[in-house]
């Protein structure tokens, strides 16, 4: 190459003006010269951009669909009670805090972790972005704490919201400070179990959903273990009430007892009993057929839930420390 | 453009370059105990543009990865902008910008939408980044076009969206991978424009690697070669591009004859495919082709100028100046 033929290629403008597609005009390249996010600072950004992304803003109308379906459909007891309780004054509140409706929120969730935990981390994977990211002032534990942040805010506000809606419902039917006051600590109660089942579900979720890049494949490698595990759980419990009968008087057998540790919601279950001295509130479930049995290893109940979170997080965090870049 | 003399290996590394752009130094990238992707590289890098050349898994990427800070090398050093590659990644990477060769954008979010995240990414607060963003679409060609999903585009602005989004940083040095990669004539044109524009006016330094050089070589003001992760060259493009000039002649038959005599008149023909290749000194050159074909009576069918393949190139010019023989590759070079 000639030095006038290099002279021409660096001067492209004066001859792409002329052609019509794809021309490049000359309008000057502006420095940024002002301040810079830190490191915490792009991985809240990021977080907030997961968040929307959650819940499908950002995307098409089409990615908003099931989200708020779901929600909605999360929504819909409490806005019943509210609707109860304003038409029938003289009676109490129909569904707990703490339980909410144990069997809709885990269907709900079980569907909206594994539609939605796909679209945080999946869809990166299968667009080969994490190169983009990882090629910027962003670690290799900021981008999973980032998403894991996203995704347990999302399922929180899938499971506090409408706890709010139904504290809302509850206390305008109340008279008193004090009605009010019990009101709200059951409300705190209620939240905090709630954050349980969000963290949970959420860093489970994510770390299913991050070991393929394939949307269907994800939505199945979250969904059919969430799902079977939820079954299975279910059964072994009956099966075992009924094969071994109770091992002590008024205990339920080892088997029934400890089959709630196989599933997720089976050991949030498990782990509320536990925490509450076994029995619930005196509000009425709405629906005990989820009613876990844990005889005398609640204990287990709590320490499965820690040791599955930490493994779940480990895991996830430890996907992207050899998820190959570029 | 100064180029060190090759030294033999086990010489002492060299020194620290001041105003180098990029410096390798012993640089060795191991994948496991068999797989060597990098193998003592030691090479300077001043700014401008510099063509990063080599075959496929030559060490190019590996390189880029380990200049990112995304990959630990096994042993040596490498510096980027002044900053370690290996401790100071996250200051490399906000003064990077990086153009991966493979596809890597989301097809159901505007081109805008992405570029304006990307910038956020890249440290930029919300209002800089949608202003960083339209500009750097601009700069590349995208206008109207930067609303709609990146779903609907042509492989040209996909791939003018990948080097807008290494643009929005307002880096100081752009690491460009296969930045032509499936584009057509045209589209390969218009992106070789943008990038010398990109080095030229707007003043960041480019680092394209490419295993074409015909093709980066109209924009690169340096080139560094690699070959099975070590350093084959590294030159002003200007040498390199000299040195690598030859003629192909083809003749139906009597190419022995041609050959010693190309031999007796001065010239080092080598037999190469069907033809005779033999090294383009200059206008003379042809003459001396043309005169011996006649006089030998011989039917001449094809004369062609052209270039040796990348391998060649620099391994079959042992005499040009500077260049490294490929029993040398650890000397360092030192380009400016």
């Amino acid at each position: 190459m000639s030095a006038d033929a290099k002279a021409a290629a660096r001067q492209p403008t004066t001859a792409a003006n002329d052609s019509s597609a794809g021309v490049i005009h000359n309008i000057g390249y502006r420095r940024y010269d002002g301040a810079r996010l830190g490191r915490a600072q792009i991985v809240r950004a990021l977080m907030w951009h997961s968040l929307r992304g959650a819940f499908g803003f950002g995307r098409g109308a089409k990615a908003k669909i099931f989200p708020v379906l779901l929600f909605g459909l999360m929504c819909l007891p409490a806005a019943v009670n509210a609707v109860a309780l304003a038409t029938n004054p003289g009676g109490g509140p129909i569904i707990s805090y703490d339980g909410y409706v144990p069997s809709l929120r885990a269907i709900v969730m079980l569907v909206f972790v594994a539609l939605q935990a796909p679209n945080v981390v999946s869809t990166d994977l299968r667009n080969h972005t994490l190169p983009l990211y990882f090629a910027r002032p962003i670690g290799r534990i900021d981008y999973p704490l980032a998403k894991l942040g996203a995704f347990v805010l999302a399922c929180l506000a899938m499971i506090e919201i409408p706890l709010l809606v139904l504290y809302v419902g509850n206390v305008t039917q109340q008279h008193g400070a004090s009605a009010v006051w019990e009101q709200t600590r059951q409300l705190g109660s209620g939240l905090l179990y709630g954050a349980a089942w969000a963290v949970l579900l959420a860093s489970i979720g994510l770390l299913l959903a991050s070991l393929t890049g394939r949307r269907v494949f994800a939505i199945c490698a979250v969904g059919i273990p969430l799902f079977f595990t939820y079954i299975l759980a279910n059964v072994i419990t009956h099966i075992g009430q009924i094969a071994y009968g109770p091992a002590a008087f008024g205990q339920p057998s080892k088997v029934a007892s400890l089959a709630g540790l196989i599933s997720p919601f089976t050991l949030l279950g498990g782990m509320l009993h536990w925490l509450q001295g076994s029995e619930a509130t005196g509000l009425i479930r709405a629906n005990d057929l989820q009613r876990v049995i844990i005889g005398n290893y609640g204990w287990a109940y709590g320490l499965v839930f820690v040791l599955l979170l930490i493994a779940a997080v480990g895991g996830l965090i430890a996907r992207y420390q050899k998820v190959g870049v570029a | 453009m100064i180029t060190q003399p090759s030294t033999p290996a086990g010489a002492s590394a060299p020194q620290h370059v001041r105003g180098a752009v990029i410096e390798a130094r012993n640089l060795t990238k191991r994948y496991g105990p068999t797989v060597t992707a990098l193998d003592q590289l030691n090479v300077a890098v001043g700014p401008g543009i510099t063509g990063l050349i080599g075959a496929n898994g030559a060490g190019k990427s590996t390189l880029i990865k380990i200049l990112l800070g995304l990959l630990m090398p096994t042993s040596g050093q490498a510096r980027v902008l002044g900053h370690d590659c290996a401790s100071d990644g996250f200051a490399i990477r906000t003064l990077t910008g990086y153009m991966p060769e493979h596809d890597c954008l989301p097809p159901d979010v505007t081109a805008t939408e992405f570029v304006t995240h990307l910038g956020r990414m890249s440290g930029l607060p919300a209002t800089a980044a949608r202003e960083r963003a339209a500009d750097s679409l601009r700069h590349v060609g995208l206008y109207e076009e930067r609303y709609r999903q990146i779903g609907t585009y042509s492989t040209g602005m996909k791939q003018r969206v990948k080097l807008a989004q290494a643009l929005v940083g307002d880096p100081r040095l752009l690491l460009l991978d296969e930045p032509t990669n499936g584009l057509d004539p045209a589209g390969r044109t218009a992106m070789l424009d943008l990038i010398a524009r990109i080095g030229s006016e707007f003043g960041i330094s480019i680092l394209v690697a490419s295993h074409l050089l015909g093709e980066i070589e109209q924009i690169c003001d340096n080139l560094v070669a690699i070959d099975a992760g070590r350093l084959l060259r590294a030159d002003s493009i200007s040498s390199v591009t000299q040195a690598s000039a030859a003629l192909l002649v083809e003749v139906d038959e009597g190419t022995e004859l041609l050959l010693a005599e190309l031999s007796r008149r001065g010239l080092a023909p080598v037999a190469y495919q069907r033809g005779l290749l033999i090294e383009l000194a200059g206008e003379q050159t042809y003459d001396v082709v043309r005169d011996s074909v006649a006089d030998l009576g011989l039917p001449l069918s094809r004369m062609e100028q052209r270039r040796h393949r990348i391998e060649e190139l620099f391994r079959e010019d042992p005499a040009a100046p500077g260049s490294t023989v490929p029993g040398q590759t650890t000397g360092a070079a030192n380009v400016s």
